[in-house]
């Protein structure tokens, strides 16, 4: 090997041709300071702190410039310190000292050389305005002020691990590092892998910890250490450095046979990978409807509230629903809402991205263990290409076929077809906010939602009006492909979505396969077309400023009393209470238009908050528009939570159960189920109205009730 | 309830019951002709019909404990209540003859002018003071609820209070809003009048600084709800008040006249 002698700092030294000074330097115990360069990576010179002195007109950066024979280097003379002061001064007057890595670990590169230097303040003023920071993603916190721009994050995500995520943007003072095409660190292609955080030299890149990050350990539970999660499969691609600031967020548990591992109802914010055993997952509420009886039909009978399932009350219209959608990746056959899960599945997804209850109870079929973790770890997880393949995989195999079949209009899809189109769907996935697809674009696919609430909307000149909240198991697209156009609504995530795409030409094929499914198809979008044009067309026509103020607009079915002639004796409650079993559904408190109160009690909302969120989708509209409360509703109470009204009530009802302490006995335990204004259906007139004594209490429908106030076609009031 | 144009098919139903009545007691029932003592068979009519129109107009109290049983909507009976109610009135007086008779019929006469009065005046309670109160009490809560929002009126106080640090503010608040919060019924209290709080309030915008004007309105805006909570308590009692007196001399009035039924057919 060609070697090459240099003096450094007056000592004869003999390196191999083509060894950079720094290196040469290095190999000698001489240490050079620097900022832009690691030893993993290929050096690009930009810092500048490593300027050394090799007798020539200028300074050289000693990690790219190579040693040649004969070069006398000086690498701590007074005037390569002081240009080496200076541009640490330079430096630091930029730096928001102390930043969040001297904070955190005191070990920001930068600020220990500013000390070893003997730059405590900077002689210069600090650029103005500020770079900003993104606080998007869910591992690393992005502080552009502490950046330096020693383009080690950009090696070290393309160079090393090939992510090509990174790269830099802008010109001069507005330059700065950007990910993808400038998109939010959370809304990019970023893995989360760390290497760019761990690659930083300031606290430009730091990792985020999450608010109670470490997940309690027990006596059937332990921390997993790194390296043991490395050898996981899923885990492989995660950073080791990751892994090891997060080591509180994965534990591993494990459940003896029988244990209950979540319950349905509860709020949550983890999910659970099982790695060894079987665990059943069902739902314990019945299935079951609050029915009110009784009044028609004797002169004494008295109304009272019960549970009643689809067999013994099937509701006008209702779906023939035949599984019900939960957080795992499989569906529950509606009439035995009982599956079993095994190792390699994933349950809790939607609790833990977004904080949603339990969508069912899991309870360990066989002695087994599982890793529990927190939604940093889930995300990178999900970001991982073999998880995400492994995942997806998984769904196709056991959840998608109930999913298209759920669809009633896909009932009828062959075994044949479904197994073609199972490998050609795609999987994509949105975050909050992010829009699945625009009003007005060309429409190219048909859509199933797999996870998450997708909002559906139509934009007119003014404003914007919601259609429709999707859920597990919805769908949407049809419109647009069927009418060979342009989409006619934007639908949007409301939160982590996933969903099955159906590319345009499968859709295509599926539709001239089976007509069938095209005519149920075409009726349902005519259906939705007109229901959409009436709501459009009303938000044109009315008045809209006060009206909307207080919601009313959003309202089907407004309970108002006429204050002029309420005595406010409470006799509409107390009827109220009297046909449910002591719990009212109406509260005579609320707002005031004109001289009357809008009392709180169902409006069945045009854009109905309520249906957000609902862990099993028990929450829906009917073709009418009517909100109603599924048999499967698991009083998780969510929807009264989100109900802004404070509509929406939870009933208490005794049932029989299996007790926990005492297998093969049963015990009465209470359970609950959503309930709102039901109108009192099964009578000619809602209690509260014919309990009235003083001709106040109307159920109206606010477009016609209100119609001579707002200025609108003269009528009478349309009283529901 | 309001009376309103809706009442007018009872209005007419009613007044053609009373004429005809009027009628066949001036031809049948005066003194002049048979006498109209009870027992005649005309006067036992009146006295009958009376009587049914008193017992449905008792029922309402019976009815409204059973608000969903479908037994004929309430707005009916209420109206009933009233029109039969009041008809009750002539034909009893009919029925004796406008004479008070013994300490029996007496007491019966004069407990049945005190409850159609009573009824009456409840009745022009209840068809002002609503339009009223919805007028005077736009922060009108429900009225169990009154003592607890209260409450929560004199803790929002004690906050805004404590946040703003003056010396004139405390000694306001100290000397005059809280004594008013804790004791809103006292009548004679400065803040209980609507233009001496404004005057009293404008006084103190002058004294404290810029900065905790917004608190000053705070504290006044709570003073006028209190003074609305009181003013609803007021129109409340005026609005159910009258039941007091209504409710029991009516079923005193029910019982003496099944006793005075009894008595008068049987002996």
């Amino acid at each position: 090997m060609d070697t090459v002698q240099l003096t450094i700092d007056g000592r004869q030294v003999n390196v191999p041709a083509g060894t950079t000074i720094f290196d040469a330097a290095r190999m000698n115990g001489v240490a050079i300071p620097t900022l832009c360069h690691q030893q993993n990576e290929v050096p690009v010179g930009v810092c500048r702190v490593c300027v050394v002195d090799v007798g020539a007109r200028v300074f050289a950066a000693s990690c790219v410039r190579p040693a040649e024979a004969g070069m006398q280097v000086a690498t701590n003379s007074d005037r390569v310190r002081a240009a080496r002061r200076t541009l640490v001064d330079l430096l630091l007057s930029d730096h928001p000292t102390p930043c969040a890595r001297q904070k955190h670990s005191g070990d920001c590169e930068l600020e220990t050389l500013a000390r070893r230097e003997g730059v405590t303040t900077p002689r210069f003023a600090p650029r103005r305005p500020s770079r900003g920071s993104d606080d998007s993603s869910l591992a690393i916190a992005v502080a552009h002020d502490a950046c330096i721009l020693c383009d080690r994050c950009i090696r070290g995500c393309n160079d090393i691990r090939g992510n090509l995520v990174l790269g830099r943007m802008g010109k001069g003072f507005e330059a700065r590092i950007a990910f993808d095409d400038n998109q939010p660190m959370g809304d990019s292609s970023c893995v989360s892998c760390g290497e760019c955080m761990v690659s930083c030299p300031t606290g430009a890149l730091t990792n985020k910890f999450v608010v109670a990050t470490a997940l309690p350990a027990g006596r059937d539970s332990r921390p997993v250490a790194p390296e043991d999660l490395q050898a996981l499969p899923m885990f492989q691609k995660v950073s080791g450095t990751f892994l090891a600031l997060n080591q509180g967020a994965v534990v591993k548990r494990h459940f003896r046979r029988g244990e209950i591992i979540c319950r349905e109802g509860e709020f949550g914010s983890t999910a659970f990978y099982i790695l060894e055993g079987q665990a059943r997952v069902s739902l314990a509420s019945p299935i079951a409807h609050v029915k009110t009886q009784g009044g028609a039909h004797g002169f004494f009978s008295k109304l009272t509230s019960r549970l009643a399932g689809r067999k013994e009350d099937r509701r006008e219209e209702e779906a023939d629903r035949r599984s019900i959608p939960i957080d795992a990746p499989v569906d529950l056959a509606y009439d035995n809402p009982v599956a079993d899960l095994g190792p390699g599945d994933l349950f809790g997804e939607m609790t833990c991205m977004s904080f949603y209850p339990r969508s069912a109870t899991v309870r360990a079929e066989t002695d087994c263990s599982a890793l529990e973790m927190l939604r940093n770890v889930l995300d990178i997880l999900q970001r991982n290409k073999t998880f995400r393949a492994q995942m997806e995989e998984t769904y196709r195999r056991r959840a998608l076929d109930s999913h298209l079949r759920n669809v009633p209009l896909f009932a009828g899809l062959s075994r044949e077809f479904l197994d073609r189109l199972r490998d050609r769907v795609e999987l994509l996935r949105f975050g909050p906010g992010q829009i699945v697809c625009r009003q007005g674009d060309p429409a190219d696919s048909f859509y199933l939602v797999r996870l998450g609430f997708v909002k559906v909307s139509e934009h007119y000149p003014g404003g914007e009006l919601v259609l429709a909240y999707l859920s597990r198991g919805d769908y949407f697209g049809e419109i647009g492909l069927l009418g060979g156009g342009a989409r006619t609504a934007t639908c949007a995530a409301l939160d982590h979505v996933e969903v099955v795409r159906i590319l345009g030409e499968d859709f295509a094929e599926m539709v001239a396969q089976f007509p069938d499914i095209r005519r149920g198809l075409e009726k349902t979008a005519e259906e939705r077309q007109q229901a959409n044009r009436e709501r459009m067309s009303l938000v044109r026509s009315v008045p809209l400023e006060h009206f909307l103020a207080q919601g009313l607009l959003e309202a089907q079915s407004l309970l108002v009393l006429d204050l002029e002639k309420c005595t406010r004796c409470d006799n509409c409650v107390r009827a109220c209470a009297d046909a449910h079993d002591g719990v009212t559904r109406l509260v005579r408190e609320g707002l005031r238009f004109d001289k009357y109160l809008v009392a709180t009690s169902c409006r069945q909302c045009r854009d109905p908050l309520c249906m957000v969120g609902c862990p099993v989708g028990s929450i829906r509209r009917r073709n009418s528009l009517e909100v109603i409360i599924e048999d499967w509703c698991i009083g998780c109470g969510l929807c009264a939570r989100n109900c802004p009204y404070g509509n929406i009530n939870l009933h208490p009802f005794m049932v029989q159960a299996d007790d926990p302490s005492a297998p093969g006995r049963k015990t009465a335990v209470v359970r609950q189920k959503a309930t709102s204004c039901d109108l009192c259906t099964n009578q000619a007139e809602p209690s509260c109205v014919y309990a009235c004594p003083h001709d106040a209490a109307h159920r109206v429908d606010p477009r016609t009730y209100f119609a001579p106030m707002l200025g609108q076609a003269p009528g009478a009031g349309t009283e529901r | 309830m309001r009376i309103d144009e809706t009442h007018k098919p009872w209005l007419w139903i009613s007044a053609a019951i009373l004429a005809a009545a009027t009628l066949l007691y001036a031809f049948f029932g005066t003194p002049r002709a048979l006498g109209s003592q009870g027992g005649t068979p005309l006067g036992l009519a009146f006295g009958i019909v009376g009587f049914a129109f008193m017992l449905f107009a008792g029922l309402l109290g019976a009815r409204k404990k059973v608000p969903v049983w479908r037994v004929g909507r309430a707005q009916m009976w209420m109206r009933g209540h009233l029109w039969l109610g009041l008809l009750a009135l002539p034909l009893l007086l009919f029925h004796g003859g406008f004479r008070l008779g013994g300490a029996l019929t007496t007491a019966l006469t004069v407990l049945l002018l005190v409850v159609v009065l009573s009824g009456v005046f409840g009745a022009a309670v209840q068809h002002y003071l609503p339009a009223t109160m919805t007028r005077e009490v736009p922060m009108e809560t429900i009225y169990e609820q009154i003592d607890s929002v209260r409450a929560q009126l004199l803790a929002e106080g004690d906050e805004r209070a404590a946040a703003g640090d003056a010396a004139a503010l405390n000694e306001f608040y100290r000397q005059r809003i809280r004594p008013f919060l804790e004791n809103p019924a006292a009548h004679n209290h400065p803040l209980a009048d609507p233009d001496q709080a404004r005057a009293a309030f404008s006084q103190l915008c002058t004294l404290v600084p810029p900065e905790l004007q917004e608190t000053v309105g705070d504290l006044e805006n709570l003073c006028e709800e209190e003074r609305q909570l009181t003013r609803q308590v007021r129109l409340h009692h005026w609005l159910h008040g009258w039941l007091l007196v209504h409710v029991p001399l009516s079923l005193a009035l029910l019982l003496l006249g099944a006793v005075h039924a009894i008595i008068a057919l049987r002996f």
